[in-house]
């Protein structure tokens, strides 16, 4: 029997009515290997201390993620305290865009400018900025495409961020709750695989 | 489950005696699942100042082939790996983010017109190589790859031919083993295992290509329909590009790592080569040079041959420098580094009415070769096959990214998942001199310059992705879809130190021997001069297991 506080059972990301009733991906944790349950479970609780972002960057950090996400209630997929785990341990993809830095100094320097360009627009920073605000600065960066945003190609600036936020949320049992994704498999495996077949642990959408 | 009409029983199970005069590995690894402890810690070490027969750099596809051929004929082998020697059931997980670490994550920099992403798509770490994580696939080439220069005037022409292969490919076809439906395509061919069941993702795309008349089969996938030796059956879980902790898929940690280590061959992981060391007087190779635990350490050995794979292997071998090569060892005439190939990838999704639940099966599954030769009408030369892909949710995250859509228009494609179904293509792009490996300014840990890999594709490459994309939005739309959306990637890499005839073309010769140090040989991808549209992984092991003979026959004179 695994512990897991009931404050992480049965939750989606911000509390939102599931299109899957009743199902939780942790139902399932008794069944699922030990080293699989050791490295899903761990993200259910990164520190809240961050180490890899400074005071100022966390608070874009987490305002640019959550807006990437649609994240707007708790309870939140604590994305970027995921990604500064990554980042304080040098856990990146290690390729990245000649004319990019790598991957730590990108968000550092990215992270930057998008405060930059709140000030200049709004006179604050950007996690001060109201929702439409938020969106309309961040548009403004999608919308550039291949050109330069500040220094770098917009487009790979944008690689760059949606590529972590997403890895982190979609690793999440919330994110896979609101998707009907049962997650880990192993040594459980699948019985009933072909179309609109289900385990009994499946639930079908609404 | 369905599966096409085709499905017969291929070659039956008595050919596990054939097998095991080859190669022991599925039958040495433990019944419960793992790697077999006893004989890694039995395993036979070499002290660095032994000179071995030959020492190999790199142990996925090429080098654990050739390690596990040249060990059982009698030769002293270590090869060396910059990564762990894994054990799927400690190492690995059931977990699309707990993966990171099967990919190779030291810096690298992507350049050109059409910069190609590197890690988790196309890049290995550790024994067993990217074969760790590929999907499974395990196509041969058609004839039709090895003169394409003859045949279609673009691309190159070998100096091998289908047929000096052929043994190698059933051979290897055999050893994984490969499960599939007789193959109608390229040289005609049956597989030793019958095809597997096929998932929801699997008969989409069976339904759509019977209604639009476009051939297609289930396979060829390297897990086995049933026990192989000590090896379980697959139990669906859909976690193959994780690593398979079940040691149902295919891979050389588990195909060819046992018998090797069960002939004496040594392993040593966590070793990165920094060089290769050539003898001023008499031009052969000594050995190698590589870090272990931050410190550089050497193995003498009287050959050496490169398995590091299409980035790595030019990346040493222009690192490799010395008075009589200044400009990187055997690159006099400027090949190393250059033709490497990707193929276009595009992965095309549909929504569909039903639940489809990609992740679970295997995702590979269905493929058809129907489009991989030049289409005498078509505007292009060469081809693309099609195949089912199952992208888990980071990965299915990234289609919806590319198709503009991020806050509450992502979470809504994503709460939708269960309804999508999946297929890729792989678009033969052609060779070009301009696409390769050259060092950078940057350095990894030990301070030795990183690849700055620059890729730019041409036209015809350009025509042929548009092709295959619109080919799978047919076939996805006749199957019932409601809506499509398609994201452009690269998949594989080959290329970058080819065969040739003469050194002026190339860097190795027909027997994979380099043309400028005599007992130095490369073993891995980046010896192919075309790719097809073919998964590239059966073909560079048949290429070393046909090097094995040649070394062997050889040595026995």
């Amino acid at each position: 029997m695994v512990f897991i506080a009931d404050s992480f059972r049965g939750r989606t990301p911000g509390s939102r009515p599931s299109r899957f009733p009743g199902f939780d991906v942790l139902d399932e944790v008794d069944r699922w290997d030990a080293a699989t349950a050791g490295v899903v479970l761990a993200r259910l609780t990164p520190s809240p201390e961050l180490s890899f972002f400074t005071g100022v960057e966390q608070a874009t950090a987490e305002a640019l993620c959550d807006h990437l996400l649609a994240q707007h209630d708790e309870p939140r997929v604590p994305v970027a305290a995921l990604i500064d785990v990554r980042l304080a341990t040098g856990e990146t993809d290690g390729w990245h865009y000649a004319d990019m830095p790598e991957d730590g100094e990108a968000w550092r320097q990215t992270l930057a400018f998008l405060d930059d360009d709140a000030t200049q627009r709004y006179g604050t920073v950007f996690g001060e900025l109201t929702k439409d605000q938020q969106a309309a600065v961040v548009q403004a960066i999608q919308n550039l495409k291949t050109q330069r945003w500040h220094a770098l190609p917009a487009n790979q600036v944008w690689s760059l961020w949606t590529r972590y936020a997403c890895t982190a949320f979609y690793s999440h049992p919330w994110a896979w709750n609101e998707m009907g994704f049962p997650g880990p498999a192993y040594p459980r495996g699948y019985k009933n695989i072909g179309l609109d077949k289900r385990e009994p642990f499946e639930v079908a959408q609404q | 489950m369905k599966v096409g009409a085709a499905m017969k029983v291929g070659a039956s199970l008595s050919l596990y005696g054939d097998v095991r005069t080859r190669n022991d590995s599925a039958w040495l690894l433990p019944k419960a699942p793992g790697f077999p402890h006893q004989l890694r810690d039995d395993m036979r070490r070499y002290d660095e100042t032994d000179e071995v027969d030959i020492v190999i750099v790199g142990c996925g596809a090429g080098g654990a082939t050739l390690a596990q051929r040249l060990a059982r004929a009698g030769w002293s082998v270590v090869a060396v790996d910059a990564g762990p020697f894994w054990d799927p059931e400690t190492d690995w997980v059931s977990d699309e983010r707990g993966s990171h670490s099967l990919y190779w994550t030291d810096p690298r920099l992507i350049s050109g017109a059409d910069p190609v992403p590197m890690g988790s798509n196309n890049s290995g770490r550790g024994v067993g190589g990217s074969m760790v994580h590929y999907a499974g696939y395990t196509p041969r080439f058609h004839p039709s790859d090895f003169a394409t220069l003859s045949n279609d005037g673009v691309g190159a022409d070998w100096p091998i031919s289908y047929h000096d292969l052929r043994p190698y490919y059933e051979h290897i076809e055999h050893e994984l083993p490969v499960a599939g439906q007789p193959w109608p395509w390229g040289d005609p061919h049956s597989y030793p295992f019958q095809a597997q069941p096929v998932s929801g993702n699997g008969d989409v795309f069976i339904n759509g290509c019977e209604r639009l008349g476009i051939p297609v089969r289930v396979g060829p996938v390297a897990i086995a329909n049933g026990r192989f030796g000590n090896r379980p059956h697959c139990i669906y879980r859909g976690f193959c590009l994780q690593g398979c902790k079940v040691n149902a898929k295919a891979s050389p940690l588990i195909t060819h790592v046992p018998d090797a280590l069960a002939h004496g061959a040594e392993i040593r992981a966590h070793s990165h080569v920094s060089s290769v060391l050539i003898d001023e007087h008499t031009g052969l190779a000594t050995g190698v040079t590589y870090f272990k635990d931050g410190v550089e350490r050497r193995q003498k050995a009287r050959m050496v041959a490169l398995a590091a794979y299409s980035i790595e292997t030019p990346r040493l071998l222009l690192l490799s420098t010395s008075k009589r090569f200044k400009n990187g060892l055997c690159n006099d005439e400027g090949q190393v580094g250059h033709y490497v190939m990707v193929q276009g990838a595009p992965q095309t999704a549909g929504r569909f009415e039903s639940e489809v639940r990609m992740y679970k099966g295997p995702p590979p599954e269905v493929s058809s070769e129907e489009f991989y030769e030049t289409d005498p009408a078509a505007e292009y030369k060469r081809g693309f096959s099609i195949q089912n892909v199952s992208p888990l949710p980071i990965t299915f995250a990234e289609h919806v990214i590319a198709q503009g859509h991020w806050g509450e228009a992502l979470r809504d494609y994503m709460r939708d998942y269960v309804h999508w179904s999946s297929l890729g293509s792989l678009c033969e792009l052609l060779p070009s001199y301009e696409n390769g490996v050259t060092l950078a300014s940057e350095a990894d840990k030990h301070g030795l310059p990183v690849a700055n890999f620059s890729y730019s594709m041409c036209d015809n490459d350009k025509q042929l992705i548009k092709a295959a994309q619109s080919k799978m939005e047919q076939i996805l739309r006749a199957a019932g879809a409601t809506e499509t959306m398609t994201i452009q990637r690269f998949a594989h890499l080959v290329g970058g130190c080819r065969m040739a005839t003469s050194a002026k073309d190339g860097v190795v010769d027909d027997h994979l021997r380099t043309f400028a140090v005599p007992n130095l040989y490369v073993t891995d991808g980046s010896v192919l001069l075309t790719q097809g549209s073919a998964n590239p992984a059966l073909t560079i092991m048949s290429l070393a297991a046909r090097l094995a003979d040649h070394l062997v026959g050889v040595s026995r004179g």
